[in-house]
């Protein structure tokens, strides 16, 4: 190719990308505008592209009711709580995977564990809540939905981990052997660092499902325990949706992970473009 | 420092790479195993390591049997051909690691790390990690993670291999001079034989199941116990020339190329080579033993051939003729220059002849005590061994 | 065929604000038929210069010419360069005869046309027997001549290889050298080769170029180059085992100027024409280099076999190391710091320790201004 071309090529490319920025952002400038504007404006059938009068108290209002900044609490101890055991078990099995295909199963296993996360989460609905209703803690508590939502994480953490496993060279702990360092010792000093953004990347994956999820706190929790998930659709007058309240209130629900994700961005993009190379 | 002895080791998968394998190396013996690739070689010192569990036999050290001691309790140390440094770590923590594992205080670890990486020149480096470094100073590195553990044996697994020619020399200077390595058992393993000859003490040459010939370097080189050492040691490779022996005049003489090539045979072989009189040989002539006449000693055996291809190296040049239809390598002073298609006259050194089985491949002419040697050569490549070993 | 001429081809690569002279005003002809290596040490530009004469890169400033034709602006396909590349890229469901056809059906050569030369090449390769196997079945020697095949095909004017040996088995590589050797002098094509390896530079090409650092440093038969090398970079590179060198100045007393070590331990004479020379440069330092080869084992009776004529001078040194290499062994000396290394026969038995004579001829003690490292010949 030419210098000419290449350039000309380039230039279109990024007018095309361009284009392609704008359409994505345009649904979160939209909600984040909507969030400021007075609930008449929200309703008005022409759509503001900018709030003619400016409400930044919908940010307070939208906690009036106290239990909807413990909604919050209760999403993060759950999500993070799922995020810690779905890591936990996910690191173990998947080194298992990696390191001892024949005794643990082989590869069959291990896809079948990824294929829990395949079918419909739907269909185990009603049986999921008849079998947690049976436990001591019902299903109304943080752990219920910790351990539930293993059902979705941890098959993702355990394939994640084994595929970031296997690209850490099985030599590094062979020499760290031989330099004296026990097996245990050698997989937390030598392989653990190595897959260290691995085991970032998918720490937010877990998280943010467990954060998002919808379905099942809707028809688990409520009463004792609540997710900001659930939260969201009570913002309303009547039979009026109050669109500003909902947008202030998810817009702040979105702040953890975007924080989560600038902090760790750097291990993030590491970590998921191995595991798409490999995986 | 100890004696690491092999009984009788035997490892495989689908088929066997290592067959009942015996080796001792004496404490302070540096033990170089050359073969080509794929053969094994690293399977074996990963058996040494403990890395696998051999299917049967023993690893004695010291006469200890540390067969089932797993490698962190071994006090063996390993370079892999990759190197296989910790990315993460800087390189003095890498140099650190076994001191570490044995909670050395701190420091005497600072302390062994600066005089390794001192002896090794990479203590500039100390600061940097394993990506920042050169491919010479990762394989430094590596050797200084090894050395600073102070081991029983040392295991070396292609360490210069993927160097370049400079470096390769500088690190075999550094093989021959380092003490620490050289006053503890050592197998190192390499595919490039001038590396073998160069460092080894004693040498393994090793082909499928194990190891076909042991010996100095001048042994290996200068009488291999077989066609397979002699082929695989020497750049550009042994020429190899079907044969007969017939005796002319009550000499022994070697008659190849339909009648075209005729030798007389060593008078100091003719006596091994007797028996097989109006039999088949297969003759090996290194290409040094054969060069234009005017290089070699007046009086030697004389052939005409035609220049094929001719190129002058670094410090040799290297000559293919054509001895009607037979292809010969030979040497020559790099300066001369030798055009296509042109006639020159040979000359053979028929005093460095080989003289192989053409159906086992055995060495004929090897010395060794008591009659009929070289049949016993020829049923057995490893009673050669044990017989030279003997004489 | 064609004769390919380089006027000062540059190459500078732009990203942002940052610019990378990856070429710098390189003069090279390659006449008609010949075969010239391009040798350099990783990133000195040989690839660089490789891609422009193809046509994959565009040349920053300069001219290249087929036969005296400006092709600057020619796309790779009209210039007809053929190329082989390090990895053999055979198409594995195909057989070696499809294989090698498969140039030619990509421009609509008639099938009997395509068997034709297939057969026509593979009897120049020695593939004639394997034309119908599949690539996995064959050696890597055997791999390295269908992708050579496939590109001379169809007829290249010029044929340029690009490190086509570095994945071959070092004992299966001379081989290979010499059967590239005689498809270059039966073909008669023109062959440009890049290597960083020396030895495969030195045993194919007729004239090899030195690069290093973007510039083309010296061009030469391997005799050129091993007895006058431009300069400190090419004595080094070119040479195994390496060159020794040593930081020298003049020394003038009385029995004619020579160069001693700057640790005093060795001093070189020179041939009168070089010393009238570095007398005439005055009081400066000096890099002194000799090469292993040059440098031979005096035996007891003090004579040196191998050099002939009267002028040979002496210097002794304690052995380091005697390396036993079956066709040759090295011996390492230690003079106080400096370590330098010399050629001599396996018949030698000298042990570490012990000191030796070792004679050389003044004419092939090389030296380098110090400053420039350029060869003061």
């Amino acid at each position: 190719m030419s210098e000419k071309n290449y350039r000309l090529v380039r230039t279109l490319l990024l007018i095309f990308l361009g284009l392609w920025t704008v359409l994505t952002l345009f649904p979160i400038y939209f909600k984040a505008i909507t969030a400021f504007k007075s609930p008449a404006e929200t309703n008005s059938t022409i759509p503001s592209f900018w709030p003619k009068e400016w409400h930044p108290e919908n940010f307070v209002s939208v906690f009036a009711e106290s239990s909807n900044f413990q909604s919050l609490v209760d999403s993060f101890v759950i999500a993070s709580g799922n995020t810690l055991l779905s890591l936990f078990l996910g690191t173990l099995a998947g080194y298992a995977f990696a390191r001892f295909p024949k005794q643990a199963g082989g590869e069959n296993l291990a896809f079948w564990i990824l294929s829990n996360r395949m079918f419909p989460p739907v269909a185990v609905l009603i049986p999921m809540f008849f079998l947690f209703d049976a436990t001591p803690w019902g299903t109304d508590s943080r752990i219920s939905l910790i351990i539930l939502y293993l059902v979705f994480n941890m098959p993702l953490a355990t394939w994640l981990m084994m595929v970031f496993f296997r690209d850490a060279p099985r030599e590094l702990e062979e020499a760290a052997y031989l330099d004296g360092w026990t097996p245990l010792q050698a997989f937390m000093r030598i392989t653990l660092p190595l897959v260290l953004p691995g085991m970032i990347s998918v720490s937010m994956l877990c998280w943010i499902f467990a954060w998002n999820e919808y379905l099942f706190a809707n028809l688990f929790v409520g009463t004792d325990v609540k997710t900001y998930t659930i939260v969201i659709p009570t913002f309303t007058h009547g039979s009026q949706t109050l669109w500003n309240l909902q947008m202030a209130f998810s817009l702040m629900a979105m702040l953890p992970p975007v924080a989560l994700f600038i902090l760790l961005r750097r291990y993030m993009v590491r970590g998921l473009s191995l595991g798409v190379v490999k995986g | 420092m100890a004696r690491l002895e092999l009984q009788g080791l035997c490892k495989g998968w689908d088929f066997p790479v290592i067959d009942r394998m015996d080796l001792t190396v004496e404490e302070g013996e540096f033990f170089v195993i050359v073969g080509p690739s794929g053969i094994g070689k690293t399977t074996l010192l990963r058996l040494v390591a403990g890395l696998e569990a051999p299917d049967a036999g023993k690893v004695l050290v010291d006469g200890r049997d540390i067969t089932a001691l797993p490698p962190y309790r071994r006090r063996v140390a390993m370079t892999f051909e990759s190197y296989a440094l910790y990315p993460h770590k800087t390189v003095a923590e890498n140099i650190a690691s076994p001191l570490r594992a044995r909670k050395t205080d701190a420091a005497t670890i600072a302390k062994r790390v600066q005089s390794v990486a001192e002896l090794l020149r990479i203590d500039h480096l100390l600061d940097r990690k394993p990506g920042e470094v050169s491919g010479g100073q990762k394989q430094r590195t590596a050797l200084g993670r090894t050395l600073v553990a102070d081991p029983e044996i040392f295991l070396l697994d292609e360490p210069i291999s993927h160097l370049d020619a400079k470096i390769r020399h500088e690190l075999r200077q550094q093989f021959h001079t380092l003490e620490d390595l050289r006053k503890v058992a050592t197998l190192y393993v390499t595919h490039d034989y001038a590396e073998a000859l160069s460092l080894g003490d004693r040498i393994g040459v090793m082909g499928s199941g194990g190891l076909v010939d042991v010996g100095t370097a001048r042994d290996l080189f200068e009488r291999p116990a077989n066609l397979f050492v002699a082929e695989h040691l020497g750049q550009p490779t042994i020429n190899v020339i079907p044969a007969r022996l017939e005796s002319h005049a009550d000499v022994l003489h070697l008659r190849a190329n339909q009648g075209d090539l005729l030798l007389p045979v060593d008078p100091a072989r003719a006596h091994l080579l007797a028996a097989r009189n109006d039999g088949a040989v297969t003759i090996g002539l290194r290409p040094q033993f054969v060069r234009p006449a005017d290089e070699m000693p007046a009086g030697s055996a004389q052939v005409t051939a035609n220049v094929d291809l001719y190129e002058a190296l670094g410090s040799t040049g290297i000559l293919i003729a054509d001895i009607l239809g037979l292809r010969i390598t030979a040497l020559t002073s790099p300066e001369r220059i030798f055009e296509h298609d042109t006639q020159v006259q040979l000359a053979v050194d028929t005093a460095a002849l080989h003289y192989f089985d053409p159906r086992t491949g055995a060495n004929l002419t090897l010395q060794t005590p008591g009659a009929g040697a070289a049949t016993a050569m020829a049923s057995s490549v490893a009673s050669g061994i044990s017989s030279r070993a003997e004489a | 065929m064609a004769q390919v001429n380089l006027q000062n081809v540059n190459k500078i690569y732009r990203s942002g604000r940052t610019e990378v002279h990856a070429v710098q005003d390189l003069n090279l002809e390659i006449n008609n038929g010949e075969f010239v290596a391009l040798l350099g040490p990783s990133g000195c530009g040989k690839t660089s210069t490789l891609r422009m004469i193809v046509g994959l890169e565009e040349i920053s400033s300069g001219d290249i010419n087929f036969n005296g034709k400006r092709v600057n602006e020619l796309e790779p396909q009209h210039r007809n360069v053929a190329m082989a590349f390090e990895t053999y890229a055979l198409y594995p469901n195909f057989t070696i005869e499809e294989n090698l056809a498969f140039p030619l059906e990509v421009r609509g050569v008639p099938e009997d046309e395509r068997r034709r030369k297939a057969r026509d090449i593979a009897e120049i390769l020695k593939l004639t027997s394997i034309l119908d196997q599949r690539p996995g079945a064959l050696s890597g020697g055997q791999q390295q001549r269908v992708s050579l095949g496939r590109a001379l095909i169809r007829d290249p004017s010029v044929f340029i290889l690009d490190e086509v040996m570095s994945h071959i088995d070092a004992h299966l590589k001379f081989q290979m050298l010499f059967d590239l050797k005689a498809i270059h002098r039966d073909l008669g094509k023109t062959m440009v080769y890049v290597t960083h390896d020396q030895v495969e530079a030195l045993a194919l090409a007729d004239r090899v170029a030195v690069m290093s650092n973007a510039k083309l440093q010296q061009v030469g038969t391997r005799n050129e180059l091993y007895n006058a090398p431009a300069n400190v970079f090419v004595a080094d590179f070119i040479g195994e085992p390496p060159t020794n060198f040593f930081q020298a100045e003049v020394s003038d007393n009385g029995g004619g100027l020579a160069l001693k070590t700057k640790d005093g331990a060795l001093v070189f004479h020179l041939t009168e024409h070089r010393a009238g020379k570095i007398r005439a440069l005055g009081g400066r330092d000096f890099i002194v280099g000799i090469r292993p080869q040059n440098l031979r084992l005096k035996d007891s009776e003090g004579k040196s076999s191998a050099h002939t004529g009267s002028d040979v001078h002496d210097i002794t040194a304690s052995i380091l190391i005697n390396e036993y290499l079956g066709e040759r062994s090295i011996l390492t000396f230690a003079n106080g710091d400096t370590k330098f290394r010399a050629l001599v026969p396996p018949e030698t038995r000298a042990a570490p320790g012990e000191a030796v004579t070792l004679g050389y001829r003044p004419e092939d003690v090389m030296v380098f201004d110090a400053q420039t490292e350029a060869l003061i010949d």
